[in-house]
């Protein structure tokens, strides 16, 4: 047997172990490689440092703990943004699923700014119906959510005063793993009732908000976990994304090396075969 | 050091279990691994169940209807529970004007806003004009292929949606001057393809990094190790499964 019969029917574990190497290496030895940011995450952070103070920004986490590697550091970094801008920052999540991990998250950030539930923030939880939520938020806010996660009232807090629908969010991200998502707020929210959109998701899905992004449907887009690092660098707070890249680097450099030995080997197959 | 709270060390020896039992699946298929997988999906439906009890049937029905007396509630749910006569063969006829409702309602609503959306405003976006008046006799063409806006980027997906869409067209021969369309709507196919392929495998191995990230926190002293000790466990298990396997011999069919 030849060596490209050989390393054409290598055993595919090998292939698994040298993944799993060129991922787990850079992160226990990070080298730093430079984050470039691009434009489409630059919108986001641009149009959140263009808020005054006291805005209100609507942050819908629709994605479930699956998602929770490539969303989780990107929704950190937003809350860290706005937080940081002193907005009044409303959050929310369409996914029964990821109802309890958007409560753990948003409790952290906000904690960790030191912000005071009810009054700079809040969390109003999960409602049923996906892109029905969004059309009664746009008509009336406190229908779609009377109560918040905790079961007090929305009416009675301070931080939704003065907003009575989706008209009255001066800007509002969603960061989505599928359906329920960014496209649904788009189509159900922002096309509706005229606000400003943002958006964030898994890498899997940016391919297709692209077009979205380039006729100014959404004025941001934060891709995937690469996504999240350019945010994270570009507030200036490095977490766990940043502390990835190096990794993500790495296991693509080494799936296009695999790439070009595996077309290298098969065409001196065929050559020799005749 | 500061001491973690008890709850924190359970979760991380969990999850650093269930993740390295999920892991086994690269080795082969085994009963470890089917292990995880029942309990992700059990879970996962538990979780579901109750929250959506919870939230709609306790919160945004019984609450507002006793303590508030919003007996207008009973009108969708009698509509819902019209959906449950599925399960009774004479009576399930009734379950289709939920059904009904329900479809024409989705649609009612979906449609012009889909068609606005992603038909009318992308249409708008392709047709860009190609060239730009700045004065009275001049005319510019940006040729920047990194802004979006540029004008030959316009020109860029005017092909690509025009030879794309004539690849799609089945009704002459692609032959001659219509088979060079063709191909060239081929390539713009590849190369979306590509940038899909390119950004799902970025989204795995991101995932790979998160539960790689936190394999690493938990290997700390502070949660007890648990990455080594259930690495050393899951490798064994496997080790003692892949001798039991030698040892019995094949099932005869």
């Amino acid at each position: 047997m030849s060596l490209s019969e050989r390393m054409l029917k290598i055993d595919r574990r090998i292939i698994f172990l040298v993944i799993g190497l060129c991922t787990l290496l850079p992160l226990l030895y990070p080298v730093g490689l430079p984050i470039k940011i691009s434009s489409e995450v630059r919108g986001v952070y641009d149009h959140i440092e263009s808020l005054p103070e006291q805005s209100v920004f609507l942050l819908s986490i629709d994605f479930d703990p699956a998602s929770k590697p490539e969303l989780y550091p990107q929704a950190i970094a937003l809350l860290r943004h706005a937080f940081r801008k002193h907005l009044r920052v409303v959050t929310m999540t369409l996914w029964v699923s990821g109802t309890g991990m958007a409560d753990q998250l948003v409790t952290q950030v906000a904690k960790e700014m030191g912000k005071e539930y009810g009054t700079d923030y809040a969390f109003l939880g999960w409602s049923p119906g996906g892109q029905a939520v969004i059309i009664n938020m746009g008509q009336d806010l406190y229908s779609a959510f009377p109560s918040d996660y905790s079961g007090k009232s929305t009416k009675d807090l301070p931080v939704l005063d003065g907003v009575r629908s989706l008209k009255d969010v001066g800007y509002m991200v969603s960061l989505g793993a599928g359906r329920p998502g960014v496209e649904e707020w788009y189509v159900f929210g922002k096309d509706k009732y005229k606000f400003d959109l943002g958006g964030g998701c898994t890498g899997v899905m940016a391919p297709g908000l692209y077009p979205l992004l380039r006729s100014g449907q959404i004025n941001g887009l934060i891709g995937g976990l690469r996504g999240a690092a350019e945010y994270e660098s570009l507030i200036g707070q490095k977490g766990k994304a940043v502390a990835g890249m190096d990794a993500q680097s790495a296991t693509h450099l080494a799936i296009i090396l695999l790439v070009i030995m595996c077309n290298l080997f098969y065409f001196s197959l065929r050559q020799q075969r005749g | 050091m500061t001491e973690l709270p008890f709850e924190s060390i359970v979760g991380a020896w969990v999850a650093t279990g269930l993740t390295l039992l999920i892991f086994s699946f690269l080795y082969k298929d085994n009963p470890l691994f089917k292990l995880a997988e029942h309990l992700y999906v059990g879970v996962s439906v538990g979780y579901v169940i109750v929250k959506t009890y919870d939230t709609v049937i306790v919160h945004l029905v019984v609450k507002p209807i006793v303590e508030n007396g919003e007996f207008a509630l009973l009108i969708p749910v009698a509509i819902g529970m019209l959906m449950l006569t599925r399960y009774v063969p004479k009576a399930a006829w009734m379950s289709r004007y939920a059904f009904a409702f329900i479809v024409g309602m989705g649609a009612g609503l979906a449609i012009p806003r889909t068609v606005s959306s992603f038909i009318l405003k992308q249409v708008e976006d392709t047709i860009r004009p190609l060239l730009s008046v700045t004065g009275p006799d001049s005319l510019t063409f940006s040729m920047n292929l990194l802004n979006p806006a540029s004008h030959l980027n316009a020109i860029i997906i005017l092909l690509g949606v025009s030879s794309v869409l004539f690849y799609f067209f089945f009704s002459i021969e692609h032959s001659g001057a219509g088979k060079a369309v063709a191909r060239t709507g081929i390539l713009f196919l590849m190369i979306s393809f590509g940038a899909g392929f390119g950004y799902t495998v970025m989204a795995r191995m991101s995932l790979l990094i998160g539960r790689l990230t936190d394999l690493i926190e938990f290997s700390d002293a502070s949660y007890g190790r648990p990455t080594v000790w259930l690495s050393l466990l899951t490798i064994g298990a496997l080790f003692l499964l892949a001798r039991r396997g030698r040892a019995q011999p094949p099932d005869a069919h």
